[in-house]
């Protein structure tokens, strides 16, 4: 019997491999050369016919074409669809440098990131929130806090008045928290307050009539000026950096004797007054119904002097414009 | 307060001391540090001139021709000013100088006459103001001396902040005091024999009134008004004081010396008594700039024969002023009362140089060196002769002894100081104190009225060891990373809204009276009695108008995003539950979203919002919770709606009123409410119910019944939730279609039992169950079923 002659048939497959345009060419030429129909099949067969010499070495003949059949066509398949989804990747052209998606809003106020950073580095040093009314007497905003009436932080030109009797007022200092916290809680007190205060100031670059205080107060047995130093210059090293120098120098506040400026040394060299501070005056542990030989300090900081240091932002106005060209960009 | 090196020399010997370590010891003695600069003027060229020859410019008729000797050479220069004559011995700036702000002086021809140079008025030279003209130099100095040679050009000036408490140190004195401590120098001394050589014409005294505790007074007579020295007037300047004449300058000059205010009348417009005392109600005087100041009984005056001629320590008074003809003087050295002198000064809102060391305290026993000071300074001045110094002083004041603790002082600072570093702090701050092991007895001297107390002291002695040279150590309280409830409700809220593109805002708090009246017309509003601007003087009783203002302004200026909130405090003059005597306020959440959240990305639609939307934000925020119709000013008629939690109105929200929509011109609709900070648990808001996870298939059903318009289909939900409540579901409105007065609502019911898998007819029985209960409960129909 004649036999095919397989090199012939595999010349004819490489043929056809060639004209694969799509995935599906590949199992249609599986077929025609693999398949039932296929010449291959109907040799096989025909094998039973010959002799047993003649029937394994044709059979081996056979097997060889149809794995050499099977292994190029996987070769070419996997060839043939890697190449395929290399050019449908192609095709696809985004320009990332574009931003279709923009964070619209979800962003807090800049003034309250500042808040939440201060408030957490006191709370890790065991210091809790304690909040108070913005519109208060005037006895907690000034007599207890050592100011006597006569002083000039009282007078009209100052301070926001409620009543013609200047009884009530809206809180110059969130100081005011420190006189109600001490009513209501006995020592130890480590607080924070953070919040509203208001002077009787024009909106301008420098000068607003609503802006931010945080009100640190601790009492507690044995607290010296040295841990106010400490706890003053651990804050500025958490909040700005640990580079960062502090001088403290004396200043006057009617709540506190003595009473310090705390300084820090900003990029230029040049030195920044970023808070104010000092012991507690027992004129003040006196009002609130305290032990007069009470001991403890307090410090107050500016939100906006702290935001606008950090940032360089130089306008106040702009904390309370709300455009969201200044609110996005914190 | 402006420090001349120079000057403060003059106090203590300090001329060797760098100029940066002057600045360390202002600063680590409280004195902050405002301003400092170097004095060097350049004066290269500038030289003495003497006027040899004063003659008319043939083409001018405002300016003469002066011929000058300038040394080795004789100069025509011509000159505007008229003040001088032949032999004048003035400034010259040759060509090729520099006068005030740089300003070049050369070769020039002034209408056909060649000017070689100008000769200086006192302001062109930038050393003072004058309206004289050309300034005068003393006529010995030879002419080509070098004009820096006359004129002390190098100096330093410091401008300090001294802190209220200390108005002994708003002079050279009390300052150089300060430094003694801190260099170990001591002060210089500033006395010289006085012999009076007339008698007292005028009778002075204190008054009746104890607001004035000393008044001294010295009669000047065949006195000349006239320019005061070049010195004072350098120094005067420099603090920045307006030159007037020697017997002003003189006064400005001891009181920035040594901190006593003095004043000078007119001794010819003098008449009888001089004393003191408290003015009549309505009782009018004209001070000295002419205006007619209308008196109460808080105000202080000095009185001629009880008529008012000054206003004591705030101004002098018009008709007994000092004029180039006066020739005989009486000085006035006193001391007023602190409080009274403030009183005045900002009722008439006349602040002084004099007014402001009156208020913060002065000296109370300087009143007589005060005089002698003035009178020194007319050493030189042979003519004129002075009375004896008179001081009327009642003697009321006295400073009390007060005890210090040694234990009190280790306390409060931590440290243990040295005797000797007591001691000789004491000493330099001319305390009178004594010193023994336990404690330390002072008195304060009279120039200290911050010293009353032990505590005054220990203040004292931590300055003057150093602020910085403290050792710092970091106390900590008990409950570490408790930042309290509050702070913890508002962070979170906070952040559910920041997470779903919400945009924080800090908005002021005063309003107009409309924007309270559009949410809250039931209200009575708090108002600022002095308020900064009239257009808004009431505090905000709601956060939604500020809200919709910051609405207005971003998308006037075509900013992206149309979600904002606020968390701050609205006030009311309502009774205050928590802090008594106090108007009522609260803590409020506001919230305003719009129904398009703008976008420029065309490939994408603006985001449609609605009502739900914003529903679904206050289900994230607080978790559960039910919500009421309610009728509110400012809202949607159908959409306005209380929020209730655990049985309690917890806020409000809804759409905005479309008039007002309309009104604002608004093109979308605006959602927008408030929730009450104090009515919120945070625990309740994070509550979390875990359901088990059933084990078996799902049976899903979808139905669709007619229902009525106002039926909440809330209701249905809550129905079907209950009779499967064996059951894991869920159980939600897939769609709600409403044509004139026909509703359908589909619900689906995806449902799964815990312990078995449902066949056809349980599945079937479930379905019939739950649409029979719906129907008969509600009386609506079941118009159809699917299910899978």
């Amino acid at each position: 019997m004649p036999e095919v002659n397989t090199d012939k048939i595999f010349a004819a497959f490489l043929l056809r491999l060639e004209e694969v345009a799509q995935i599906e060419d590949f199992d249609d030429i599986e077929k025609e050369f693999l398949g039932k129909n296929s010449l291959l099949s109907e040799e096989r067969k025909s094998l039973s016919t010959l002799n047993e010499v003649s029937r394994k070495k044709y059979g081996k003949l056979l097997q060889d074409l149809s794995n050499n059949i099977t292994s190029k066509l996987d070769e070419e398949r996997t060839k043939f669809k890697s190449k395929f989804f290399i050019q449908r990747e192609m095709s696809d052209n985004k320009d990332i440098s574009i931003d279709w998606y923009k964070s619209l809003g979800s962003k807090n106020h800049v003034l309250t990131n500042v808040m939440n950073e201060v408030v957490d580095i006191f709370a890790a040093i065991g210091y809790t929130v304690a909040t108070g009314p913005e519109a208060e007497t005037s006895w907690h905003n000034f007599d207890a806090l050592n100011t006597p009436d006569w002083h000039p932080a009282r007078y009209e030109s100052d301070t926001l008045y409620l009543d013609n009797k200047l009884e009530n007022l809206l809180r110059t200092q969130t100081s005011t928290v420190q006189v109600r916290h001490m009513q209501n809680n006995k020592p130890p007190v480590y607080i924070v307050a953070p919040g509203r205060v208001y002077r009787s100031d024009q909106l301008d670059a420098t000068h607003s009539p609503v802006f931010h205080q945080i009100e640190g107060l601790a009492v507690d047995e044995n607290l010296t000026f040295s841990d106010l130093k400490g706890t003053l210059e651990y804050f500025v090293k958490e909040f700005f950096g640990k580079d960062l120098k502090t001088k403290f120098i004396p200043h006057f506040f009617p709540f506190t004797e003595p009473s310090a400026e705390v300084l820090v040394s900003w990029k230029d060299g040049e030195w920044l007054e970023i808070l104010g501070c000092g012991m507690v005056d027992p004129n003040v542990f006196k009002h609130v119904g305290y032990d007069t030989d009470s001991q403890g300090f307090a410090f107050g900081v500016g939100v906006e002097r702290l935001a606008m240091i950090r940032y360089g932002i130089d306008h106040i106005k702009n904390f309370y414009e709300n455009d969201l060209r200044f609110l996005r960009q914190f | 307060m402006k420090i001349l090196k120079s000057w403060l020399n003059d106090w203590i010997d300090i001329e060797n001391i760098s100029n940066n370590e002057i600045s360390e010891a202002l600063e680590s003695l409280g004195f902050e540090i405002e301003n400092k600069k170097e004095l060097n003027p350049n004066y290269e060229n500038i030289i003495v001139g003497k006027v040899l020859e004063v003659y008319k410019h043939p083409n001018a008729d405002k300016v003469r021709i002066t011929k000058t000797d300038v040394g080795n050479n004789i100069y025509e220069i011509v000159c505007g000013a008229w003040n001088f004559d032949v032999g004048a011995v003035v400034p010259v700036a040759l060509p090729n100088s520099k006068i005030k702000d740089n300003f070049k002086i050369d070769k020039r021809d002034i209408r056909g006459i060649q000017s070689n140079g100008m000769i200086c008025s006192a302001a062109e030279l930038d050393l003072w103001d004058d309206h004289d003209g050309i300034l005068l130099l003393d006529d010995n100095l030879l002419p080509g001396t070098n004009f820096s040679t006359i004129y002390s050009s190098n100096d330093f000036i410091w401008e300090v902040g001294v802190t209220p408490n200390r108005g002994d140190c708003m002079s050279y004195l009390g300052i150089a005091r300060e430094l003694s401590a801190y260099f170990n120098k001591k002060l210089k001394n500033k006395k010289s024999n006085l012999k009076p050589t007339i008698g007292n014409i005028l009778d002075a005294d204190s008054g009746k009134i104890k607001e004035c505790n000393s008044y001294g007074s010295v009669e000047i007579e065949n006195f000349n008004v006239t320019n005061s020295s070049f010195e004072m007037r350098y120094r005067l300047t420099q603090v920045g004081t307006r030159i007037i004449n020697n017997v002003v300058d003189i006064t400005n000059y001891i009181l920035y010396d040594i901190g006593q205010p003095l004043h000078a009348f007119d001794r010819d417009k003098l008449f009888g008594t001089i004393s003191v005392r408290k003015a009549n109600n309505n009782e009018k005087i004209t001070t000295l700039d002419s205006q007619v100041r209308k008196l109460d009984s808080n105000d202080l005056v000095i009185t001629d024969n009880d008529k008012p001629i000054a206003l004591a320590g705030v101004m002098g008074g018009l008709e007994t002023e000092v004029s180039e003809t006066t020739t005989n003087l009486l000085i006035e050295s006193a001391y007023f009362d602190k409080v009274s002198i403030m009183k005045t000064s900002r009722k008439l809102n006349l602040i002084s140089d004099a007014s402001i060391r009156f208020e913060r305290g002065i000296d109370y026993k300087i009143q007589r060196y005060g005089l002698e000071r003035f009178l020194m300074e007319l050493k030189d001045n042979q003519s004129i002769n002075y009375s004896e110094i008179n001081v009327d002083d009642k003697g009321n004041l006295k400073n009390k002894k007060v005890i210090l603790k040694y234990s009190e002082i280790k306390k409060l600072l931590g440290i243990d100081l040295k005797e000797s570093f007591i001691k000789k702090i004491l000493k330099f701050l001319m305390i009178d104190a004594e010193v023994n092991k336990e404690s330390v007895k002072f008195t304060p001297p009279s120039w200290r009225y911050d010293l009353d107390r032990p505590v005054d002291l220990i203040e004292e002695f931590a300055k003057h060891y150093g602020f910085n040279n403290f050792e710092s150590t970091l106390p900590q309280g008990v409950n570490k990373n408790n930042k309290g409830s509050y702070w913890d409700l508002k962070s979170y809220l906070s952040s559910v809204l920041t997470s779903n593109n919400f945009q924080e805002v800090q908005t002021l708090s005063f309003v107009n009276k409309d924007k309270n009246l559009l949410f809250n017309p039931e209200k009575k509003y708090v108002e600022v009695f002095n308020a900064i601007d009239q257009s808004s003087k009431f505090m905000r009783s709601n956060l939604m108008s500020s809200l919709i203002d910051v609405y207005k302004l971003n998308d006037e200026q075509n900013n992206l995003s149309n979600s904002y909130f606020e968390i701050n405090t609205v006030f009311d003059t309502s009774k205050n539950i928590i802090y008594e005597d106090v108007p009522n306020q609260n803590i409020v959440l506001g919230f305003l979203t719009s129904s398009t959240l703008s976008s420029t990305d065309t490939r994408l639609k603006d985001q449609e919002l609605d009502l739900y939307y914003v529903k679904n934000i206050l289900t994230q925020l607080l978790s559960s919770y039910d919500l009421e119709p309610i009728t509110k000013p400012g809202f949607h008629q159908n959409y306005s709606f209380s929020i209730i939690k655990n049985d309690e109105i917890i806020g409000h929200f809804g759409q905005l009123a479309t008039e007002t929509q309309m009104t604002l011109e608004f093109n979308n609709e605006i959602y927008l409410g408030e929730i009450y900070i104090n009515k919120l648990n945070l625990n309740n808001l994070k509550e979390i119910n875990y359901v088990p996870l059933s084990q078996y298939p799902f049976v899903k059903f979808d139905l669709s019944f007619s229902v009525p318009i106002n039926l909440s289909a809330h209701l249905l939900v809550d129905e079907i939730n209950d009779l499967l409540k064996e059951n894991e579901n869920s159980i939600e409105i897939f769609d709600d279609f409403q044509q004139e007065n026909s509703r359908n609502l589909g619900i689906r019911i995806i449902t799964r039992s815990y312990d078995k898998t449902y066949d056809d007819n349980e599945t079937r029985e479930i379905l019939m169950n739950i649409s029979q209960s719906l129907e008969s409960k509600f009386n609506i129909t079941l118009n159809s079923s699917k299910n899978d």
